[in-house]
């Protein structure tokens, strides 16, 4: 693809910003239809107890209550993303597990009567033994969570690679290190919603989602109805993170409801219930231990890692992996061993996260440092060293086939000036670096593709329909500046019919980063299939071979003389005289292992593609207070071709947000099974005053396979930011973080254990 | 969430108030900017039966000067007094305590009256009625015990008003109106440091008006807190000096402030005072950071506090 480009690469505004900034989007909660009522979900009040029975007939006696369900009335099917992790039957009749897990539903004309009627249901519980902490809950006598899960191990990834321990025993520094890190909340702004309509026997639903194809198909097993029979459409999405990625206990209710009820039901979740009973962050005890020879190689990497699940799977295989696949991407590991054990214990549900696995990267990329400021070595040449480069295989046998790595940690560290800073840190002031490298996809089996269908209208505009779901980060924009490209034709010329589970084609959906690299890979093949169809009647009506033929604004013309050219609507229509109208399809499947499985089969291409970050923040610490500031924060990023600069640039910054300045104040706090933030105030998201000055950069690396060169843009940067704060802070202080979020309580403590001050 | 039933009432002067709050027999709650009543109300802390509005009340919305006190009125938002002449020039604990609050969206529509007569914080306690039910009631919900700290016989809750502490250190005091008249207080006097019921306050009455007398002074507001907006302090430390002599009030631990007078600025005084209050604090776990280090904070932020206000006092 030749590299004069008219819209791919250039700053455009997003094709949803309009409707956004004008607050004309309607999300879930916007939604009204006739006759439609008003859910509310009673929830468990305890940790771990058994359900004795549920009463529902007095709140079904309340005026105004048009339905009441509990599991119950639903058919005994639970959930689990993989076969051996079905065990979320989402509204439960033998135990609760969590406090706030759904147990019984009303529907009612208003939101006042569904509350009186919840309070009017009547629960017997008898109440167990709970735990906690997921060390607890591995130990023999423990409570004991689900009974396929033996010592309440729900998962265990175990990788080999090489022979960790004599690679161990020959390494000239070895260092060992466990570190911790609270879990988070996803804290999206949108609060989860869903709207949920039966009629005719077919089910309707509108939620935020990150994959409407799974969805579907998972209520259509959890409602025993045919899948043809439920409909996810689209709806704008206030946020997803990771978190929305799955079939939520709300789709269940609002759907079990509207089918009792015959009319259309609508659940929104509070503040607190999005926080305590959708899905919350794994809270992480990583152990680290590294074989380095004298010049900075790593030699071997031997982890054990704890992974506290909440009560059920949920994404749970993939959870317990991604943290160590994102680094193995990045890093040469001859010699690796991973134990990753996922734990289930008495808290709300632990999904995938935007900024997964924390205590781990930023644990391995601070133990880093300290080992190469022993070894007299700096740190960028030590990534550098180690990093990996195109052709090379990870450990687990995947295939690096475009890498920018080493060019981001160049531009990173030039433009910080980070090897005269980072000798010179003294206490209260630190640089710290942080690289990663994400896959652009993983394997899903046959929903791993994405397919797309064009056609092209009357008047020469188009439109393009595509599994392709959009959570706010601009997947639908990136499409759409995917086909403008190919067709010739402006981008305000397409109209776009996505994630709608009747209209739209499966596709991987918008967790693991394959939105453009897969997603808008089958936009651009089917746009490429309906543009040869405009080339060949354009060169038959122009005199001219097909190849010499350039579509742009809205025109076809020769290359070689430009006078000779037609409007894109003339051959449309002239196709439609012949009867072939304009339309096409067009799909594509990464290239990767599908055999390769998370447990039983670690190993074999990974995704297509990966993207690589390098992150640099510069702290400065309160030595008084402990109190963390960031003057300054670097991101630079390989994400391919930008599609759109604009949007990866917005996407590196909002990761600088969430993973970098989190980590110095994000963390879920408990008080045994209790969750003690569960707000937008005690909850402690960064706010714009406390963000630092951002620089991001961009290193474009020309995918061989992605559309037009792109990859995947701007996750790496939140798989690495925390990694930079806890760098900065381990050469400001010469000492590592044994938990995040540092807050200052955390890194006075650091402080004083350096000084020797007794506490 | 949505907000319970309630009678709502306007009233046009204090007397129309005070007769409203007489007519709903006590379960009547006033409201002024309503940043802290709204949200008590939709966690079903508070369920007053008529909410009675003061905002239309002309009088709580002056600030004047009387026979060298600067008086307030509480209905006065927090933005217009930190943008007040007298608060930028005369007593900058005070303003850097108006600063600090919240942010500025919340400054204009918060009153000053409202933020000193906030309710006192718990991490266990402003909760949803769901969680507070499952969790059991403690006792500053009317139960038997402290969730925080089991087998306490009191309610450690936040007292988390920043401007408080920084008008106690400026010695001011409040003007209260009731169903039995009106008297004016020193506003130490209106904490009774019961973390159940945080105010002295009789039935129905008003807090009409804060004076501060007006002398310049040198002061400083050291706040703590996670992030440099929003966030209720975890602990606060106000210092106002004027002619030699001053004031040291911490807050935002345990249900009322306290105050420390700084009877002259050696050295060793001020030490004494920081270490004082550092002793005397008696943080739990019912906040963001750790109790331990809150504690140590104490001291830590008076010393910086009274740092400043010197620098400025040269």
């Amino acid at each position: 693809m030749s590299d004069d480009l008219n819209i791919v690469g250039k700053r455009v505004v997003r094709s949803d910003t309009l409707a956004k900034v004008t607050g004309q989007a309607r999300y879930t909660a916007d939604l009204k239809f006739p006759n439609m009522l008003t859910a509310k979900v009673l929830r468990s009040p305890f940790p771990h107890a058994r359900i004795l029975g549920i009463d529902l007939s007095r709140a079904l006696k309340v005026p105004g209550v048009k339905a009441a369900i509990s599991g119950f009335d639903a058919y005994g099917v639970k959930w689990g993303v993989f076969r051996y992790t079905q065990d979320h039957a989402m509204l439960p009749t033998d135990k609760v597990r969590y406090v706030g897990e759904d147990v019984a539903a009303v529907a009612a004309v208003d939101e006042e009567t569904a509350l009186e009627a919840l309070s009017l249901i009547k629960v017997d519980y008898e109440p167990l033994p709970a735990v906690f902490d997921p060390e607890e809950a591995m130990q023999e006598g423990a409570p004991q969570i689900h009974e396929a899960y033996q010592n309440n191990i729900n998962i265990h990834v175990h990788i080999d690679v090489g022979d960790v321990d004599r690679a161990m025993a020959e390494a000239f520094l070895v260092r060992e290190d466990t570190f911790k890190a609270a879990g988070e909340a996803y804290a999206m702004m949108e609060p989860y919603a869903v709207v949920a309509s039966y009629a005719n026997g077919f089910l309707e639903l509108w939620m935020p989602n990150a994959g409407p194809h799974v969805r579907a198909k998972a209520l259509s097993n959890l409602l025993k109805m045919p899948l043809n029979r439920v409909r996810v459409r689209h709806i704008y999405s206030g946020g997803a993170f990771g978190g929305r990625s799955e079939v939520s206990p709300g789709d269940l209710v609002a759907s079990l409801l509207s089918i009792k009820a015959g009319r259309p039901v609508k659940l929104v979740l509070s503040r607190e219930e999005n926080a305590t009973s959708t899905r919350q962050i794994h809270d992480m005890i990583a152990t680290v231990k590294t074989g380095m020879s004298r010049d900075g190689t790593i030699v071997a990497k031997d982890y054990r890692v704890i992974y506290d699940g909440g009560a059920y799977s949920s994404t749970g295989p993939i959870a317990t992996s991604i943290p160590f696949y994102v680094y193995e991407e990045c890093y040469r590991f001859p010699n690796v061993r991973y134990n990753g054990y996922r734990v289930l214990t008495n808290k709300g549900i632990r999904g995938m996260y935007g900024c997964h696995g924390r205590a781990f990267l930023a644990g391995n990329e601070s133990q880093m440092d300290l080992m190469a400021k022993e070894l007299g070595l700096d740190p960028v040449d030590v990534r550098l060293k180690n990093g990996l480069s195109s052709g090379e295989m990870t450990a687990t046998k995947s295939l690096i086939t475009s890498c920018g790595l080493a060019q981001t940690i160049a531009r990173a560290s030039e433009s910080t000036h980070f090897k005269e800073k980072w000798p010179k840190a003294k206490r209260g002031k630190g640089i710290g670096m942080g690289c990663i490298a994400i896959m652009c996809g993983f394997p899903m089996g046959f929903r791993s593709g994405s397919a797309c269908y064009v056609k092209m209208n009357d008047d020469g505009q188009a439109t393009i329909v595509t599994g392709v779901v959009d959570n706010g980060q601009g997947n639908e924009s990136v499409v759409i500046q995917v086909a403008s490209e190919v067709l010739g034709i402006p981008m305000e010329d397409i109209n776009l019919i996505n994630a709608d589970t009747e209209a739209t084609n499966l596709d991987p959906g918008a967790y693991s980063q394959a939105a453009t690299f897969v997603g808008a890979n089958a936009v651009r093949v089917a746009c490429e299939n309906a543009r040869r169809k405009i080339t060949a009647i354009a060169a038959e009506k122009l005199g001219v071979p097909a190849e010499d033929l350039d579509l742009k604004d809205r025109m076809v013309f020769s290359m070689t003389t430009p006078d000779k050219k037609m409007p894109v609507r003339w051959i449309v229509r002239e196709a439609f005289f012949r009867g072939d109208p304009i339309a096409a399809t067009g799909s594509y499947f990464p290239k990767i292992d599908i055999e390769r499985e998370w447990v039983s089969r670690p190993w074999g291409q990974m995704a297509g593609t990966f993207s690589f970050g390098t992150s640099v923040a510069e702290v400065r610490i309160d030595s008084h207070t402990g109190r963390i500031t960031v003057p300054r924060f670097t991101a630079a990023h390989d994400c391919g071709r930008p599609i759109n600069p604009m949007a990866v640039e917005g996407q590196m910054e909002g990761s600088i947000q969430q993973a970098g300045i989190a980590a110095i104040m994000e963390g879920n706090l408990w008080d045994h099974g209790f969750l003690l933030n569960p707000d937008l105030l005690e909850y402690k998201v960064p706010l714009a005053c406390d963000m630092p000055e951002i620089d991001t950069i961009i290193i474009s690396s020309m995918d061989p396979e992605g559309p037009f060169g792109a990859k995947e843009g701007g996750l790496t940067i939140r798989m690495n930011a925390y990694s930079a704060i806890a760098c900065a802070v381990t050469n400001a202080t010469d000492a590592l973080f044994t938990e995040l979020p540092l807050t200052p309580d955390r890194v006075l403590t650091i402080l004083e254990r350096k000084k020797g001050v007794k506490k | 969430m949505i907000l319970p039933k309630f009678n709502y009432k306007k009233a046009e002067d204090i007397a129309a108030a005070i007769a409203l709050y007489e007519k709903a027999k006590g379960r009547a709650r006033y409201l002024a900017g309503g940043t802290d009543l709204i949200p008590r109300v939709k966690l079903r802390l508070s369920t007053p039966g008529t909410i009675i509005d003061l905002k239309g009340i002309e009088q709580l919305h002056t600030i004047s000067r009387q026979r060298g006190s600067l008086i307030i009125g509480a209905n006065v938002t927090l933005f217009e007094l930190k943008n007040h002449d007298v608060v930028k020039n005369h007593f900058p604990a005070l303003y850097e305590s108006l600063d600090a609050t919240s942010c500025e969206t919340l400054q204009m529509r918060g009153t000053i009256g409202g933020n000193i007569l906030q309710n006192t914080r718990c991490l266990l306690y402003n909760k949803s009625l769901e969680w507070r039910t499952a969790r059991g009631f403690c006792y500053k919900m009317g139960g038997e015990s402290c969730n925080v700290v089991p087998g306490a016989s009191e309610c450690f809750s936040n007292y988390c008003s920043d401007n408080a502490l920084s008008l106690l250190s400026l010695s001011a005091s409040v003007n209260l109106a009731g169903p039995g008249g009106e008297r004016k207080i020193k506003l130490e006097k209106l904490f009774s440091g019961n973390g159940r019921d945080p105010f002295t306050m009789r039935p129905g009455e008003i807090l009409t008006e804060i004076r501060v007398p007006v002398k310049a002074s040198s002061g400083a507001y050291e706040k703590l807190r996670v992030r440099n907006a929003i966030d209720y302090p975890l602990l606060g430390v106000a210092v106002s000096i004027r002619n030699g002599s001053g004031r040291v009030c911490v807050g935002g631990i345990g249900p009322a402030p306290r105050v420390y007078p700084l009877k002259d600025l050696s050295k060793t005084s001020l030490k004494e005072v920081a270490q004082h209050a550092r002793q005397e604090a008696k943080p739990v776990s019912n906040a963001a950071l750790s109790p331990g280090y809150r504690k140590k904070m104490v001291q830590t932020l008076t010393q910086r506090a009274v740092k400043r206000a010197l620098k400025e006092e040269k």
